[in-house]
């Protein structure tokens, strides 16, 4: 690559703990190029583009920009550098005006450090001319609608002659026409000789308005090539990875299981929730695993957390053993038997600061109570079957949370779950960040649990995953359902097909 | 896999050890050097006398632990306990019968701390602005009802008997911090509570995922610091035999506040034990009782007392 382009990453690399986000990357955008960085959740397209904005420093390498070695993890130099950043979440003043907005931080000074207010009104309104954008200066940011704020945060950058503009999922709250609006402004950057990078998980998007497109996967750029040479199928498969080699062997060990004859033990029908999903379906049986796939942001999290009580949906119906049932909370949803395997362990499963013991316990607390007593002799016993149920290392159940590896903190948050003996099991992502090892287990526990009657329900991202625990496959593609199937009777490449499958408006 | 539990446990083990040992190891070795410096120091009738200087402070700091286990604070109490004397005495003068007059007194700093606490858990508010609110309107409040004079209790021996009386050879101030600290030990370690109260702090969105009712654990906990402070309110105004609005003005929420971190409890919640808050309401007892015994004039103690604070807190997070 040439060393002159407007930003040049080289080398960059970054490493948190033990764990390498970005392996050696070099990056690179010619003026008057749009070109698109895809890749799944933790691919490192997130670390890349923090570095090159200098919200992050690199552990080695370098970024170039317009030739010159620039300060790395500065955000103000790189400003200063012409390089700007328009982040998913806004990062304007809602009650300040839109011309305050555009000049944060870059004041039109005059002598002794007063503003000079007219030259900055004369300077926002050629800026506005000359992008075709019409807005009210004196109007209050946060009345506006998001497409609109997007402009002003584009206008920011411009009026600060940005030569790169790097744009984070900037289309994720937008409708359809604000899209294209949206998109329009983006080419005419790109006519007057801007540097665009535009992340988006909306393969769309992508083939809208990218003239190249750099893949990423497991912190490494797996491919560069112009957007004209991919067709859609080729680009997910290779954000999704070498997952096809593999997946003969995945299918094989799967038997047919017995079609499910009994009423489902979960129906859902028609669940909405406006402008996340719409019209989700799908039936679950005891004694089977039907697992929900996509793409990141097909909204599937969304959903379980509507069933669960912890968010709620529009229109609608889920039935439980065939009564409706709309929980208000978790503990509703538990009370009658429904647990959730959340996404992030960190976050929103574990007490990381308790012992293992407290925190296998937590949602069935009450059963280890007698009168207003906690029965401590139990809770050590119930704790100490759940750890030789998922074999847990250290078998200590005093152990804080904390200390335990990725994967021993994971069988913690299932053994919590399955204590409940519940039935319905919702899993979110239930492998992330586990060692293959503590996965094997994990996949053995559900299995074991499906062959006594559970229902669970595994929302996955990944494919191998799903052929290997599925009995049942939904996909879901911009908060739908396009495909439900059963397991030996799809592959992962036809998965991956449905995943980017166009949802008709 | 050996070498895993072992180092685990290597980690994990001596900076528990650390924390539990080292305010009252600190405190040991200050009171045996001031012992020998002091001997009257160590005397029954001086160590019961900081035991009932410390019951006060201390029936405040055990229901603050659990607040501050919940990663939350009440800037309240030195208001509140200022009010719940107030109007027992008050109530007393206007010919209220004893147990009424104790249990408006009581009922008034429970109704106030759940205000707090239900502000703070369904209000989704700051603890610190909420209390630090409350403890402007309760003190005006006690200031509209008592003005700024002292209202002295006449002919109650009753309700002096609760902070000058004595039980079984002990202050009845100190009987009932015991009782309270019993009480809230029994709920840290036997109860449900105590669990939810540490879950709350370490994590509020996960115990509430569980099917925990986190809001409502949360108010009650206000609750029964804004008890906790009118009980005391009503030891103090009988040690005193006075009621005033203006008690409790100058710095009790830092002397309580204090006593719990020098406990071991963390300000962001999580980690606490109510124990550890009795020590160090110990400890800065013995500490006041010291000073006071040499003579170290108020304004000297008070930086004192601020900086032994500082380095205890500071010494914590070093090993945290």
């Amino acid at each position: 690559m040439d060393d002159a382009l407007p930003i040049r990453a080289r080398a960059v690399t970054k490493t948190y703990g033990t764990q390498t986000v970005l392996q050696p990357t070099d990056f690179g955008v010619a003026a008057g190029e749009v070109r698109a960085l895809v890749g799944s959740n933790g691919a490192g397209k997130s670390t890349l583009m923090k570095i090159l904005a200098g919200a992050i420093v690199p552990d080695a390498g370098e970024v170039r920009v317009g030739g010159a070695s620039a300060p790395l993890g500065k955000p103000i130099e790189m400003l200063r550098r012409g390089v700007a950043c328009i982040y998913q979440h806004s990062n304007l003043l809602p009650e300040m005006s839109v011309l305050d907005n555009l000049y944060l931080g870059h004041f039109a000074a005059r002598r002794f450090g007063w503003l000079d207010r007219r030259r900055q009104r004369e300077q926002a309104q050629a800026l506005l001319a000359r992008h075709r954008v019409e807005l009210d200066l004196d109007g209050p940011v946060g009345n506006l609608p998001t497409v609109k704020q997007k402009q002003i945060e584009i206008l920011k950058a411009l009026a600060l002659d940005a030569r790169v503009l790097l744009m984070d999922e900037p289309t994720g709250w937008l409708s359809v026409a604000d899209v294209a609006r949206l998109h329009e402004t983006i080419r005419g950057l790109r006519a007057s000789g801007v540097a665009i990078v535009y992340t988006s998980h909306i393969l769309d998007d992508v083939f809208a308005v990218c003239d190249t497109v750099t893949v990423m996967r497991d912190g490494q750029v797996v491919a560069d090539a112009p957007i004209s040479a991919l067709t859609r199928e080729r680009l997910i498969e290779l954000m999704v990875g070498d997952t096809i080699a593999r997946q003969v062997e995945a299918v094989a060990q799967r038997p047919a299981p017995a079609a499910p004859q009994d009423a489902p033990r979960l129906r859902v029908t028609g669940l909405c929730r406006q402008g996340v999903f719409r019209h989700v379906g799908f039936d679950l049986h005891a004694g089977e695993i039907l697992c929900i796939t996509g793409l990141v942001g097909a909204k599937r999290t969304e959903v379980l957390q509507a069933i669960f009580g912890c968010d709620r949906f529009d229109a609608g119906a889920v039935e439980l053993d065939g009564r409706r049932v709309a929980f208000k909370s978790p503990r509703e949803a538990i009370a009658h038997g429904v647990g959730l395997v959340t996404e992030d362990r960190h976050r929103e499963g574990l007490l990381l600061n308790l012992p293992v013991a407290e925190n296998l316990i937590l949602a069935t607390l009450r059963r280890y109570c007698r009168g207003p007593l906690l029965q401590g002799a139990r809770v050590r016993e119930a704790a100490l079957r759940w750890i030789a149920a998922l074999n847990l290392r250290p078998p200590e159940p005093a152990m804080l949370v904390q200390a335990l590896s990725g994967g021993n903190q994971q069988k913690v948050l299932l053994g919590k779950w399955l204590d409940l003996r519940p039935r319905v099991l919702m899993l979110d992502e239930p492998t992330v960040g586990v060692d293959v090892g503590a996965k094997a287990e994990i996949y053995a526990a559900l299995r074991a649990e499906r062959s006594r009657g559970m229902a669970i329900l595994v929302v996955s991202s990944d494919l191998e995953e799903v052929m290997a625990i599925a009995d049942r496959i939904v996909v879901m593609a911009e908060g739908r359902v396009v495909r439900t199937c059963a397991a030996h009777d799809t592959s992962i490449p036809q998965l991956v097909r449905d995943f980017g499958a166009v949802v008709p408006a | 896999m050996n070498v895993h539990t072992l180092s685990g446990r290597q980690r994990a083990l001596p900076r528990a050890n650390w924390r539990t040992v080292a305010v009252p190891l600190a405190a040991v070795m200050a009171i045996a050097l001031f012992a020998w410096h002091q001997p009257a120091f160590l005397g029954a009738e001086n160590l019961i006398g900081i035991l009932r200087q410390v019951a006060i402070v201390g029936i405040m700091a055990t229901a603050m632990t659990f607040v501050i286990m919940t990663g939350g604070i009440d800037l309240s109490i030195g208001p509140v306990l200022a009010l719940s004397g107030l109007v027992a005495v008050l109530s007393l003068d206007a010919g209220v019968g004893l147990p009424l007059a104790l249990a408006i007194a009581l009922g008034l700093g429970l109704a106030i701390g759940l205000l707090n606490g239900s502000l703070i858990a369904f209000g989704q508010l700051p603890p610190i602005i909420v209390t630090l609110a409350m403890l402007s309107i309760v003190r005006g409040s006690a200031l509209l009802l008592g003005g700024p004079d002292l209202h002295a209790v006449r002919g109650q021996l009753a309700f002096s008997f609760i902070g000058t009386g004595s039980l079984v050879g002990l202050p009845f101030s100190v009987c009932l911090f015991a009782a309270v600290v019993a009480l809230f030990v029994f709920a840290q370690r036997r109860t449900p509570l105590g669990l939810l109260v540490a879950a709350i702090g370490d994590n509020e969105r996960a115990t509430w995922l569980s099917g925990h009712r986190t809001r409502l654990v949360t108010t009650l906990i206000y609750g029964l610091s804004g008890l906790s402070a009118a009980l005391a309110g009503l030891v103090l105004s009988s040690q005193v035999h006075t009621g005033s609005a203006t008690y409790g003005e100058f710095g009790t929420e830092l002397d309580v506040i204090a006593a719990v971190v020098l406990g071991g409890t963390q300000l962001v919640g999580g980690r606490g034990s109510v124990v550890r808050t009795v020590v160090g309401v110990l400890c800065l007892g013995a500490l006041n009782n010291a000073m006071n015994i040499l003579d170290v004039p108020i304004d000297l103690q008070l930086i004192a007392k601020g900086l032994i604070i500082a380095v205890a807190l500071g010494l914590g997070q070093l090993r945290s």
